[in-house]
């Protein structure tokens, strides 16, 4: 039988990797070798610590998850492999018996080529060598997932576009080591002379043991003894700052940045258990990033009228744009965002209530708290996307209540127009407190979320799910503990209403058959474009959330409700970490996204091609929507475990 | 199940039984090597084994329409499972020479047009050497009476006795293990067992429909499927897959 009579399999093998380099002719020899197998779904294809794979394995369609088992029967997901990708080298080439499990999480139809024949195809060809001793190494690298690995192997003006050099400087590598300390009993002025000395900003005071007791910083002179009045002569034990606030060298810049940020310091002690090795300031982080956050901030504190709001809000973008910028965890990102924003949203709320005071409107009826909903109320909101957010103030009596109601609803649209033009936007189907249904009293707040949740209401419940992440920013903190308990309570009482939430996810299916054609249509033009959003973030923070409102859970960011869900084991330690990875490893990407819209003067949105993915962030995003399509398995079968019970 | 064991078991016996009864009036007949391999082609089933450790040869014949005692085969494509596996090297597809025009519709289907076929050989010549190729194996196919209907009209006048290979019908496979139980015929919905049906239900691609080598494919790719629905219901011997998919005659 001389030309192979089915040449849409050749097609098929002539475009997998190493493959493609074969000539037509043994292209078409070795499919003559091969097999069609098929395994179903579930089924263990190769199993851990047994015998070697006879075959090599190409998935034609459906694909498998290959993971390492561990001593307490958990296992790691090293990889999901696709159309077009093969499985079985490993163990084939070594020989020896075999170190990962191979399983079916879909139906497979897999090519097989016979172990001889691919050992020949190898010793013949150095594609194949090096195409399958490098998927050896990848293998064994994914098994250590280090999340500082996962953008270092990008080359050079990663998609990412983060700097790699500037995400990874720790602090041990910025701080200055020659730190200049005294005991509490200086006097300040001694003090000030070894530092005008020494050059430094600052000297850290020490207790008989050598450990840190505070910081006397050219701002702590400055303030507290040139025009605070103090004495010259007292001890610095007196002037300095305290507590101080230290940080492990081993953490990234950009930690050092936002905890100083959220104390309001220029100068942290880098110290490792107990031990003084260091000082960073804003100035050394400032050589790293090219300008000092902390100022921004201080500006925004600094504010009078509501007019200067735009000017900072002008000149906080771009500090959180290049915050973002320089990298780290996504937990970082997200704190460092949410604390602008938390601080912003308070500043406007504090400008606005002046202003109506001195408008004649007068003060606040009575007590209240601005609720962050949605992304902010989760501690997500990163980036400047729609406005979500309520006001809830404590009942009025019958006679004040329509003026009441009035005043504070001027409030919430003042605040809601004042958040949009500092760059929150806001969208058709945003709930915002300047409308009278998200601004009312707390009795009001109860029925309205109870009705929700006993499906009396007239909300769309597309859109319910954000509105349980409520969290208040501005305002007293016991409304929102009120709010979430009575939440909780009536959640209890309708079950049904979890089940429905859990089965509303507006999309299906993790897209993986979408990343799988890709890796089929390299060769051509691929246009196609996935959104992080819609088809990751949503379904995982739903999902994420379901559960969170199913234990009555506090926590409203889905990374502490993670946390939680695992503790109270909902969710095994490992499954928790993978959503966490997931999760982080989007934000990250979506960030990144985001950001380079914005250099190149575009419209920013969520979607990436894949095609101009990394292998590593495309091997990444594979794996997170793995774990996405997990989690919402895991929500079908508790809600109709629930139905039947 | 007892009922059913006996019924794969008793259709074995009563195909061993005829092709005894053949080898018993063709003793010391002088037969093509071919017939006489035939002949032999029950002697290795192990009913308790399971289906998996035989051999198949799953086949599709293209034909000039769908009346059997007027049209004529056009092409013939087969290939072969081992182990629950489709070997893509041991292929058998040749297109025949029907020894008359194409009705239009039918190259409509298959897209076999007369001068493809005119340099073809009798679809006779063809047959013998799918023999050869079949040799023992069990014979699958879809809708296999009018496939067998084909190539016992070759047998019949070559050596005069019919095929006597095993053979499974993947219409019947599918009757039995995915309709719900229609003794009488009542409902017909054949359709659900349709290639394409079936194709689209295990979502199975096939790369070349309508084309002999192309729809075998399609074929063995489902019988997979049946083998391993069995299995994993701890059916999977051949006596099981007899009595769910032997042919009805």
């Amino acid at each position: 039988m001389g030309e192979f009579p089915l040449p849409r399999i050749k097609d098929f093998i002539r475009r997998v990797t190493p493959f493609d380099t074969l000539g037509e002719e043994e292209l078409g020899a070795v499919v003559a070798h091969m097999e069609i197998a098929y395994f179903p779904r579930g089924e263990v294809i190769i199993r851990a610590g047994g015998p070697p794979a006879t075959d090599l394995a190409i998935i034609q369609s459906g694909s498998v998850k290959v993971t390492l088992p561990e001593m307490e029967g958990g296992e790691i997901l090293v990889d999901i492999r696709g159309e077009g990708e093969t499985f079985g080298a490993v163990s084939l080439l070594q020989g020896s018996q075999a170190l990962f499990e191979v399983t079916a999480r879909e139906d497979v139809i897999a090519f097989l080529l016979p172990a001889a024949k691919f050992r020949e195809l190898v010793d013949r060809h150095p594609a194949f060598k090096r195409h399958f001793s490098f998927s050896l190494a990848r293998n064994l690298q994914a098994v250590q997932r280090n999340p500082a690995t996962w953008f270092a192997t990008g080359h050079q003006g990663d998609a990412l576009g983060l700097d790699a050099q500037l995400a990874r400087s720790q602090v041990g590598e910025l701080m200055t080591t020659h730190v200049l300390t005294c005991n509490p009993d200086t006097p300040v002025r001694e003090a000030a002379r070894q530092m005008t000395r020494r050059r430094v900003g600052s000297v850290v005071v020490c207790g008989s043991e050598g450990h840190p007791l505070g910081i006397l910083t050219d701002t702590d002179l400055r303030a507290r003894v040139l025009a605070g009045g103090a004495d010259p002569e007292a001890p610095v034990g007196e002037v300095m700052s305290r507590p101080v606030r230290s940080i492990h060298p081993k953490a990234f810049a950009f930690e050092a940045m936002l905890e100083m940020i959220r104390h309001r310091v220029h100068h942290l002690v880098v110290s490792e258990g107990g031990r003084l090795l260091g000082v960073i300031s804003d100035h050394d982080l400032r050589v790293v990033t090219g300008a000092a956050p902390v100022g921004v901030v201080r500006d925004l504190d600094k504010i009078h009228s509501p007019d200067e709001l735009e000017l900072v809000h002008q000149r906080l973008d771009p500090v959180l744009e290049m915050l973002l910028r320089l990298g780290g965890s996504a937990q970082y990102m997200l704190d460092l965002a949410t604390e602008f924003n938390d601080r912003l949203t308070a500043k406007i709320l504090e400008l606005t209530e002046l202003e109506m005071e001195s408008q004649g409107l007068g003060r606040a009826p009575a007590t209240y708290a601005w609720l962050a909903l949605g992304s902010a109320g989760r501690r997500e909101q990163a980036l400047r996307t729609c406005q979500m957010n309520g006001l809830v103030h404590d009942e009025l009596p019958p006679q004040r209540r329509e003026a009441g109601g009035k005043w504070f609803l001027t409030l919430g649209s003042r605040v809601v127009e004042r958040l949009a033009s500092a760059g929150f936007p806001l969208c058709p189907e945003g709930q915002v407190a300047s409308q009278p249904a998200w601004c009312q009293d707390r009795l009001a707040w109860v029925r309205t979320l109870e009705d929700l949740i006993a499906e009396r209401g007239v909300c769309v419940m597309p859109q319910a799910g954000p509105l349980f992440d409520f969290r208040a920013v501005g305002g007293s903190d016991g409304f929102a503990a009120y709010l979430r308990q009575r939440v909780t309570k009536a959640l209890e009482e309708n079950r049904r209403f979890l089940a429905r939430l859990a089965r509303l996810l507006p999309y299906s299916r993790a897209p993986l058959g979408f990343l799988r054609d890709y890796v089929v249509d390299k060769s051509g033009e691929y246009q196609a474009r996935l959104d992080l959003k819609q088809s990751g973030l949503t379904p995982l923070v739903h999902g994420v959330r379901v559960l969170a409102l199913e234990q009555g859970l506090a926590a409203t960011s889905t990374l502490e409700r993670l946390e939680a869900l695992a503790r109270r084991g909902v969710i095994s330690e490992t499954f928790a970490s993978d959503l966490r990875e997931a999760f982080s490893f989007i934000t990250l990407l979506r960030i990144a996204r985001h950001l380079e819209a914005r250099a190149a003067g575009l419209e920013p949105d969520a979607q990436v091609v894949p095609a101009s993915l990394s292998p590593v962030q495309r091997k990444m995003l594979k794996d997170s929507f793995a774990v996405i399509n997990e989690l919402q398995d895991l929500l079908a079968r508790r809600h109709q475990d629930q139905r039947v019970a | 199940m007892a009922e059913g064991f006996q019924t794969g078991g008793l259709r074995l016996s009563l195909a061993r039984a005829r092709n005894r009864w053949l080898r018993f009036r063709l003793r010391g007949r002088e037969l093509d090597p071919r017939a006489r391999a035939n002949l032999g082609a029950l002697d290795n089933l192990r009913l308790d084994e399971p289906a998996r450790s035989h051999r198949f040869v799953v086949v599709d014949l293209e034909t000039t329409g769908l009346d059997p005692n007027k049209d004529r085969v056009v092409s013939v494509g087969a290939f072969r499972v081992v182990g629950g596996r489709v070997r893509l090297g041991e292929v058998f597809s040749e297109l025949c020479n029907p020894g008359r025009d194409i009705p239009v519709e039918s190259i409509k289907v298959h897209a076999i047009v007369p001068d493809m076929i005119h340099q073809a050989r009798p679809a006779w010549e063809v047959f013998l050497d799918f023999l050869g190729f079949l040799g023992r194996d069990i014979l699958v196919a879809h809708f296999a009476p009018f496939d067998v209907y084909f190539m016992n009209r070759v047998m019949k006048g070559q050596f005069g006795f019919p095929l006597q290979n095993l053979v499974l019908d993947t219409v019947e496979l599918c009757r039995t293990l995915l309709l719900k139980p229609d003794p009488y015929g009542v409902y017909l919905d054949f359709k659900k067992c349709g290639l394409d049906a079936l194709a689209e239900l295990f979502e199975v691609e096939v790369p070349e429909r309508h084309t002999a080598l192309g729809d075998a494919l399609a074929t063995a790719l489902i019988f997979q499927r049946f083998m391993q629905k069995l299995e994993s219901q701890g059916r999977g011997s051949l006596r099981e897959m007899i009595m769910l998919g032997g042919m009805v005659a």
